[in-house]
């Protein structure tokens, strides 16, 4: 060193700070190989940090030189030549390196050389393709430009400053531009650099410090430039005596770093949002990363996850075997065994693709990822980035729109129904997939246009179709319509079309839109329905709600004598009068039950000549389109209602021959009784008193039996004699026997007949006659129900008390009633209610008790068309109420 | 038998009753008779001696029609004390009536042994006594 600055006193210095602060690998030796100089990256590149090398021989550091390399050095120093070589070297720590080695001697003077330049590179890797080497060339070239450094110089005594011609292309000032301290300083942007720069220099002027900082310089044309300053003061002999130093233009770099600077910032806060996750991974595969976005997105932390876990972690394996493989085959890789970490070295990877991600809760999270690889300096790969948004909602959505379009076919495919577009400027077409399948062509096999469209239309139709599209042209109003089609496999169909037309600003047409359903099933279902309609028994006539008639059969035409025409879309109420409110009524929905009218109430239609028919009406809801409809199947009773009259008749006919055959009946069952009991029993008595008579000898008992014989006969004669009334009663009488009779007479001959009873009873009789005094009836018979229903009274009175008897008249509603109501025995009429009246009966061992008198009665009173009945309670007394009509 | 079977007549009909006693006397059947006019009467007399089997007869000739409490009416309140007598008693419905209803009902009642149309015959009568042997 010593012996380098004693060679060149002023210039080694520049080239000494020069050496030290190239960016490549550069060692300065003096004539004899001694370091004077070499540069941070020497020391790295050739392993020499620590070691002590200036001053010292060249060879003693590397030993290993070849005599060859050193006598090419001898040449260069001699002949002054430049030597460009590539060689192995062995290092100090015994590795060995591919070197370029660029050496070229440096001038004390001129034509006087001060010693060697040797510049390596480090070409190890760059043996290994070509590529490589033309990298090295690169860097090289950008090296010798970076060597073009500006020098200055600063002569305190003096105040003189110098430029060097590079330092002047900085400044961008004409060669013979005199700089000072002053100018020099002013080049520099005011606000911050100048102040930062001038206090610099004033330090290493003052204090012998050094400096090297960045600063903004405005050349001469003006133009910001960033220039990097080292500064060195000079010290002999304690006195600083010049301020040497370098100037380097920067500015490239300086603005690529601010904008990197910028981009980092940005990257940063792409980094730190929620809503994007990111991590990365290194070169092993370990998470290096895991940002807030990711800690979300899955649930983890990022201490859980960064430097111990691999992506893996919350995968699914055959997504990431999947990932593996096709990212092999994409790049020409061995798919088996594949990693991606070890087997792709320089390779860039950028895959986007969805993966789904398992949350730390289990759950399944999927989301858009693109995975990118980070490389180093070198490009050579060391870990990958993720970036993942979570799409679980556009999955929802394009969830949703799958079902929604999916559903759509569905309808379209039961309803047999398609839609098409058809673009009016392009003439291009869109077809559904199902009217596709109307048309029978398979999709793809046409393409589908209007052209194609007409070929499908039913000749006969073809005309109407024209007319249609001139008419939708024209108007800009699609009308619905139907036509019939020749598929593809030759069927003809019925196919109804709603459309509507897509107009732009300016009215144009630019689109048609719309639906083509297969009606053919439905056209034939309103055939039928009509031949139904036609070939049912009765009128027909369908209405709506509102009682409009929207259709009539030929039934109805001849029933009301209206043609059709007359009566089609009028109201219903001109055939029948008030039928709207029974429609009303019924509240039809589409529960399809039938009602009927007309079936107990009149109901009356209307014929044309204003005749009117009786009518019966079956009324049914009918589903259809646009609602419901009503369907009135009308009926002509007239001649229904003329056979009703005469069954009816007969009817009434019947019921009073048969009322009177019961009352016959019973009769013959109450003679029946009469003969079994009443006349059975005395004559088997009078059998079993001859039996014994003519079984016996004895005198005495012979003429006790004759005593037996009377009673049995006299018992028997009797019995007959109320036969024979009462049969005299039943055979009817004259009107003769008819006459007006007042109670209060028949009362009075009652009284006159049982005077010696009712005063020997004791009894009391009361009789109100007010309300009804007289009545027009057969005298004998009412005498007779006088006698016996008093007489009886009188008989079976209670022995506790004096007898009671009330007779009452009434007039209800024209029926004259009788009551006789007394304080007698009374019946157990539960007991013996059903042969009160019966001949012979007897309730009580009344020594007169004979069973007659009530039969008669009753007897009677019926023969007359009255009843009569009695309310009894035993020990009470009894009531007999006679309803005389 | 030990006893001198007891027949029961209930019948409102007194000749009846008579030509019945005298009838069993012309035939010697050797027999003890009560008789009463109706149901009531009869069915107080057995009340009245349920557990005097002496009493009570043997069988009963039970006429239909008769006042206060008929045949069929007293046949209903028998079965009710019937499961308190010790003693069986044989009732033969006895009546006038050729009525099928009323043949009929009585044959559907099970307490009820026969039933035999007036007059009663001979025959009939000893059958009456060969059952109760």
């Amino acid at each position: 060193m010593e012996k380098a600055a004693g060679n060149s006193k002023s210039k080694i210095p520049y080239r000494k700070i020069f050496i030290e602060q190239a960016p490549t690998a550069i060692a300065m030796l003096d004539k004899d190989m001694c370091y004077i100089a070499a540069s941070d990256y020497w020391i790295k590149e050739h392993k020499l940090q620590g070691i002590e090398i200036i001053g010292r021989s060249y060879y003693d550091i590397f030993p290993n030189i070849s005599d060859d390399s050193k006598e090419l050095h001898q040449q260069c120093l001699t002949n002054a030549i430049n030597i460009f070589d590539e060689a192995p070297f062995t290092q100090k720590d015994g590795t060995i390196q591919w070197l370029y080695w660029d050496i070229h001697p440096w001038y004390i003077s001129k034509n006087k050389v001060g010693g060697l330049f040797i510049h390596t590179i480090d070409i190890t890797p760059n043996k290994e393709s070509e590529l490589k080497i033309a990298r090295t060339l690169d860097i090289f070239t950008k090296t010798k430009e970076v060597a073009k450094m500006g020098t200055w110089e600063i002569n305190i005594a003096t105040s003189k400053v110098y430029w060097s011609k590079i330092t002047r292309e900085i400044h961008e000032v004409p060669l013979g531009f005199q700089p000072d301290l002053e100018n020099a300083i002013n080049f520099f942007e005011e606000k911050n650099s100048r102040p930062k720069l001038r206090a610099k220099i004033q330090d290493s002027i003052e204090k012998g410090i050094p400096f090297d900082s960045d600063f903004e310089l405005i050349t001469a044309n003006n133009n910001l430039r960033w220039v990097r300053v080292i500064g060195k003061p000079e010290i002999i002999d304690g006195n600083i005596t010049n301020v040497i130093g370098l100037v380097q233009d920067i500015s490239d770099v300086k603005f690529s770093k601010l904008q990197l600077n910028i981009a980092h910032s940005q990257l940063k806060a792409i980094y730190n949002s929620e809503s994007i996750s990111i991590f990365s991974t290194d070169s092993n595969g370990i998470i290096n990363h895991f940002n807030k976005g990711a800690e979300q997105l899955l649930g983890y932390s990022a201490e859980e996850m960064e430097g111990k876990k691999e992506p893996t972690y919350f995968l699914f394996p055959e997504e990431v075997n999947k990932f593996r493989k096709e990212l092999a085959i994409l790049h020409g890789k061995n798919p088996d065994n594949f990693s991606h970490y070890r087997d792709l070295v320089y390779e860039n990877v950028n895959d986007t693709r969805e993966w789904n991600y398992i949350r730390k809760d289990g759950s399944i999270v999927p989301a858009q990822c693109t995975v990118s690889s980070v490389k180093d300096d070198l490009g050579k790969n060391i870990g990958f980035i993720v970036v993942s948004t979570d799409i679980s909602d556009l999955k929802n959505h394009q969830n949703e729109i799958l079902a929604k379009n999916q559903l759509l076919n569905f309808a379209e495919k039961m309803i047999l129904m398609g839609h098409w577009r058809l673009n009016m400027i392009t003439n291009q077409a869109y077809w559904s997939k199902n009217l596709y399948k109307i048309f029978e062509v398979e999709e793809g096999n046409i393409e589908v246009s209007l052209d194609n469209f007409q070929k499908f239309v039913h000749p006969d139709d073809k005309q109407m179709l024209l007319e249609h599209m001139q008419e939708t042209m024209h108007t800009k109003v699609f009308q619905n319509f139907s036509h019939r089609i020749i598929s593809g496999g030759g069927n003809v169909k019925t196919i109804h079309v709603m459309g509507k037309v897509v107009t732009n600003e300016k009215n144009e047409i630019v689109e048609l839109i719309g639906t083509s359903q297969d009606v053919t099933d439905l056209k034939m279902a309103e055939k039928k329905f009509k031949g139904l309609l036609e070939s049912a028994p009765d009128a027909m006539v369908i209405i709506d709600e509102q009682g409009s008639i929207q259709l009539i059969n030929k039934q109805t035409e001849s029933l009301f004598h209206h043609s059709s025409e007359e009566l089609v879309l009028q109201s219903v109420e001109i055939l029948i009068p008030h039928i709207l409110t029974s429609v009303k009524a019924a509240k039809f929905s589409n529960d399809n039950i039938t009602r009927q009218i007309g079936i107990i109430e009149e109901l009356f239609a209307i014929q044309k000549t204003g005749k009117k028919i009786p009518v019966q009406i079956n009324m049914a809801p009918l589903q259809w389109e646009e609602g419901i409809l009503i369907s009135l199947a009308i009926r002509d009773i007239t001649k229904q209602k003329a056979a009703e009259r005469k069954i009816l008749k007969a009817k009434e006919n019947l019921e009073g021959f048969a009322q009177k055959l019961t009352e016959q009946n019973k009769q013959l069952a109450d003679f029946t009784h009469i003969t079994s009991h009443n006349l059975r029993s005395p004559v088997s008595n009078l059998n079993s008193l001859l039996d014994i008579y003519k079984t016996t000898d004895s005198e005495t008992l012979r003429l006790n039996l004759f005593e037996k014989f009377e009673t049995v006969i006299n018992h028997l004669t009797l019995t007959l004699n109320t036969l024979v009334e009462a049969l005299k009663t039943k055979s009817g009488h004259s009107k003769d026997d008819i006459e007006e009779i007042l109670f209060e007479d028949m009362l009075r001959l009652t009284k006159d007949v049982l005077a010696g009873q009712i005063l020997k009873s004791g009894a009391t009789i009361t009789s109100d006659f007010s309300k009804c005094s007289k009545i027009q009836y057969h005298k004998i018979y009412l005498e007779s129900i006088f006698l016996n229903l008093v007489s009886n009274a009188i008989k079976y009175s209670s022995e506790e008390r004096k007898p009671i008897i009330e007779i009452e008249s009434m007039n209800q509603n024209g029926k004259i009633m009788l009551t006789f109501k007394d304080n007698g025995l009374g019946i157990d009429l539960e007991q013996h209610g059903h042969k009160l009246f019966g001949l012979n009966k007897v309730f009580h061992r009344h020594p007169d008790a004979k069973g007659v008198g009530l039969f008669l009665t009753k007897s009677q009173i019926e023969a007359m068309g009255g009843t009569i009945y009695a309310s009894s309670k035993v020990g009470i007394g009894t009531t007999f109420t006679i309803n005389f009509n | 038998m030990k006893n001198t079977p007891k027949i029961c007549i209930i019948d409102d009909d007194y000749i009846y009753r008579y030509t019945v006693v005298k009838k069993m006397e012309t035939m010697h059947l050797l027999v003890n008779t009560l008789a009463f006019e109706d149901g009531e009467m009869a069915l107080a007399f057995i009340l009245d001696n349920l557990n005097i089997d002496s009493e009570l007869p043997d069988v009963i000739f039970l006429d239909i029609d008769m006042p206060v409490m008929d045949g069929f009416q007293f046949i209903k309140e028998f079965a009710k004390i019937e499961s308190q007598l010790n003693k069986k008693i044989d009732i033969y419905m006895i009546s006038s009536s050729l009525d099928p209803v009323d043949i009929e009902r009585a044959q559907r009642i099970d307490s009820i042994a026969d039933y035999f149309v007036k007059p009663i015959k001979t025959e009939q009568l000893q059958s009456v006594f060969l059952n109760l042997q």
